[in-house]
């Protein structure tokens, strides 16, 4: 059963119904505890390749256990303990080859299993008050098929208050009809909108890197390729988190938004609040922001202290970065990921001392100054992704299709016309959200909603039907 | 434990719905669906419409001592979804010749094609097929008058090749000019088309058994028809689609219901090894009656998008080899006396080859059919046909003289 698949939607809705037979929480942890189990034998058959995730999860509940039991001056050993475990599962290619498990192993969703388990113990580690996590607690957070295999990464007071409330949140024939909305959405986007956005990016990447393609083709593909994969992604992982927030919503859990429109961010920082926003919270709070006390603690210069601000973006989009993958590719993705966000800092801080604050956020409203900001975000992470999607000898074929100066002429160009496309979404979203009537925006209307969401399931069953092949798999899922 | 509060506005009582959009709102969804399929239909008619398909007019479809032949002058007028309206007018031997079946002129250099819908031009306008367009490339790199007499017939397969020779030889031809697809190897047998040009390979599985075979035809209309409804319009959807190139190879390669890409597998099928054989026959009648001729037998495979698309990327799927067809039909020519001619390889050079077919009807468009030509010409004229070579070698000698 593939995420985002029907099957994977099917089984959600059946889940959710049986879930709702009785709003008791122990009714609903039997059967969200049951679901994920059943949905982790439905991906794979042999008990034995989950032996390795099991011991995962067994290391982080000792160490749980530890903490709660006041060994908190452990902690750091039990992290690094449990960040080398999860980095030697992962087969992460700076460690030696012969230390790596032999047999074939179940690893999916394993990097969201981290980020839970290393959230639990940090908080069991700092938190003065101290209520114990039982075993089917650790697991049904753990293992909640709805959040694993690609997020979004949730904190566990939030899932706890939802998932263990004793008078559960509203579930009215609304609710319900907004999330069967939200479902059919994030289908089209998995299956349709992202598959066809794929082959886009297929084709133009045979037709830039075959040596025998004409020049104007080739220019045409890498204006393509340098377009394409940005909106494909998004439509991939986030067509998949609106299906399982709206199925965890079914069973009464609310789970943290991951997107907010990224595309019309204006900034390379304001991206990243936008952008698989449970994972960039995640190392701002456990990364950044204990990394900058302690710089601050031990670095009192005034003067340098923007600039610390500055090593710490690096630093936290460089582990994001590297968090993608397992290759020296993500190590580079997460050089320019960090530099890219670095750039943007001191330019901010740049800006600000040459302007003054009132000066800089004139300017970052300036509707000309806002649109380039946003054109060159859109280019800038389509470039980045060149090493996220891409392996070495992909990388070295497409970029040397073309000479230096075309690519540099191309991605000026891109990043002109991403400039004016998203400036018109821009200006055309809030014209179309304006006309309103009595009970808000007519497109976000219940019956705006009930044509587009009829208009979408149409065209998923008949391009699904009619295409025949599973469309490409969640990108994220592989991390 | 907790109580979980409802902070999500559209938890609030206020958010029930009213008894009129319990009715309206399925409704309203009801009639979008409506309007979509309607608009679709809408389109389809009227900037994809196609007439129904007369061949009746000009063919003769189920005879099976002959295959599909034409009728002598006899015109069928059809319009694909995809194509012009296109005239199909068969001369006095029920050939779309372009000529009259009438002797060569003294001095004339005779070719005959024969092949299936490829060579026909189905799909075109007769002065854009390559049957057309290849004796003027031809005379004009051998600097001799050759014309070009099409046999080429709508599925003319293998075997009905094999049925109708004697047709080739009364055309008394210079040479002969076999053009092959892959499904002219698919569907080697077929010499009646009653029930579709080729089976599928669960029918092929199922042949035997009467009841099965039509409960079998039932499912397929019933799926089909749903397919076709829900869709609005299935073939207008695919055209679309289609144009991508790796969206058409994955669905091509994908589709288990179709034997049609069982060619391109390395592993050969049964009914593939059996559809070889057939082909194999045929080629040994074929070229058995050429050779007691004299006449030279020229064979070549032009290959379908999913295969041309293959050979432009360079690169295909473990288990696939686009090439693996062409290696066997020119060890079964070659082996009964024909000459093979490697057209393959060069469509390697042209990476979007694929965009000059119809993206749902599979024939090659007039730009495609231009670059066959071009490509027949070119392989006819570099040696492995010497009497063409020898025919060149004077033109290159006097334009050096000039």
């Amino acid at each position: 059963m593939d995420a985002a698949s029907f099957q994977f939607v099917a089984f959600g809705l059946v889940v959710a119904l049986v879930s709702n037979f009785s709003r008791s929480y122990i009714w609903r942890s039997i059967v969200l505890f049951s679901a994920s189990f059943l949905f982790l034998g439905l991906l794979a058959h042999n008990p034995v390749v989950f032996l390795p995730l099991a011991g995962f999860l067994l290391l982080g509940y000792v160490a749980l256990i530890l903490f709660e039991r006041g060994w908190s001056r452990s902690m750091v050993w039990a992290i690094l303990a449990v960040i080398l475990v999860y980095v030697w599962l992962k087969k992460y290619t700076f460690l030696p080859e012969e230390t790596f498990l032999r047999f074939p192993y179940f690893t999916l969703g394993l990097s969201y299993i981290f980020f839970r388990v290393l959230h639990l113990l940090i908080e069991a580690g700092d938190s003065s008050e101290k209520r114990p996590i039982g075993l089917g607690a650790y697991l049904l957070y753990t293992l909640n098929f709805t959040t694993l295999v690609s997020g979004p990464i949730q904190r566990y007071d939030e899932f706890a208050r939802d998932q263990f409330a004793t008078e559960p949140i509203a579930l009215g024939p609304r609710v319900i009809g907004l999330q069967l909305e939200r479902i059919v959405r994030g289908f089209f986007k998995v299956n349709v909108l992202a598959m066809l956005l794929h082959a886009v990016h297929e084709d133009a990447l045979v037709q830039l890197t075959d040596s025998f393609s004409p020049f104007s083709l080739r220019i045409l593909a890498a204006f393509r390729l340098a377009q394409v994969y940005p909106l494909f992604l998004y439509a991939n992982f986030s067509g998949y988190i609106d299906i399982v927030i709206a199925l965890a919503r079914l069973m009464r859990v609310r789970l943290p938004e991951n997107f907010d429109r990224p595309f019309s961010a204006a900034s390379v920082l304001d991206f990243w609040n936008r952008w698989h926003i449970t994972l960039s919270t995640w190392l701002k709070t456990y990364v950044y922001n204990p990394l900058l006390l302690t710089l601050m603690r031990r670095i009192s210069s005034i003067a340098l202290q923007p600039f610390l601000g500055v090593l710490c973006f690096f630093v936290t989009f460089f582990l994001i970065g590297v968090w993608h993958g397992r290759t020296s590719e993500f190590i580079v993705f997460g050089l320019i990921t960090g530099a890219g966000i670095s750039v943007n800092k001191l330019w901010q801080l740049g800006l600000t001392r040459a302007l003054g604050r009132k000066g800089y956020k004139a300017l970052a409203k300036n509707i000309v100054y806002s649109s380039f900001g946003r054109g060159l975000n859109y280019s800038w992470f389509a470039f980045t992704l060149f090493w996220f999607w891409a392996g070495w000898k992909q990388i070295d074929r497409v970029l040397s299709a073309l000479s230096v100066a075309d690519w540099f002429g191309v991605w000026v160009i891109a990043w002109l016309q991403a400039t004016l496309i998203l400036a018109l979404w821009e200006w055309l979203r809030p014209a179309l959200l304006s006309l309103k009537t009595s009970e808000g925006p007519v497109l976000t209307s219940r019956y705006a909603r009930v044509v587009y969401a009829s208009a979408l399931v149409l065209a998923s069953l008949v391009i699904t039907l009619l295409l025949n092949q599973p469309a490409p798999a969640i990108v994220y899922k592989a991390f | 434990m907790t109580q979980s509060k409802a902070n999500d506005p559209a938890d609030s009582n206020e958010a029930r719905l009213s008894r009129r959009d319990w009715i309206f709102l399925p409704m309203l969804a009801l009639l979008t669906i409506a309007l979509i399929l309607s608009f679709a239909w809408l389109i389809k008619h009227m900037f994809f419409s196609e007439t129904p398909e007369s061949w009746k007019d000009c063919l003769v479809l189920n005879d099976p001592s002959t295959g599909v032949r034409g009728i002598p002058n006899s015109v069928c007028r059809i319009k694909s979804f995809e194509s012009p309206m296109v005239e199909y007018r068969m001369n006095n031997c029920g050939h779309r010749a372009g000529m009259e079946c009438v002797p060569k002129q003294p001095g004339t250099y005779r070719i005959v094609m024969i092949g299936s819908s490829f060579a026909e031009g189905a799909r075109l306008r007769r002065e854009e097929t390559f049957a057309a367009l290849l004796p003027g490339e031809l005379s004009q790199k051998t600097g001799q008058k050759i014309e070009l007499y099409n046999e080429g017939m709508g599925w003319g397969f293998t075997h009905s090749v094999a049925l109708r020779f004697n047709e080739v030889l009364a055309a008394k031809p210079d040479m002969i000019l076999w053009i092959l697809t892959p499904v002219d190897i698919l569907s080697a047998s077929t010499v009646s088309v009653e029930r579709g040009a080729y089976t599928s390979r669960m029918e092929q599985r199922l042949a035997g058994h009467p009841i099965l075979v039509a409960a079998y035809d039932r499912l397929s209309e019933a799926r089909n028809m749903l397919t076709e409804y829900a869709s609005g319009n299935k073939e207008l959807l695919q055209h679309f689609l289609y144009k991508s190139q790796s969206l058409y190879l994955s669905a091509y390669l994908k589709n288990d219901n179709e034997a049609e890409a069982e060619f391109l597998r390395v592993e050969s099928s049964k009914t593939l090894q059996s559809d070889l054989q057939q082909a194999e026959m045929d080629a040994e009648s074929i070229e058995g009656q050429a050779k007691a001729s004299g006449i030279p037998l020229v064979a070549v495979l032009l290959p379908n998008r999913a295969q041309a698309a293959m050979i432009a990327q360079g690169e295909w799927p473990a288990g696939y080899d686009p090439y693996k067809l062409n290696n066997e039909l020119r060890a079964i020519i070659v082996r009964h006396g024909g000459i093979y001619i490697d057209v393959l390889p060069d469509f390697r050079t042209m990476p979007d080859f694929d965009k000059h077919y119809l993206p749902v009807d599979g024939h090659p468009d007039a730009k495609g059919h231009a670059i066959i030509a071009h490509l027949l010409a070119r392989e006819l004229t570099s040696g492995t046909v010497p009497v063409l070579k020898a025919a060149a070698q004077p033109q290159a000698s006097s334009a050096q003289e000039r």
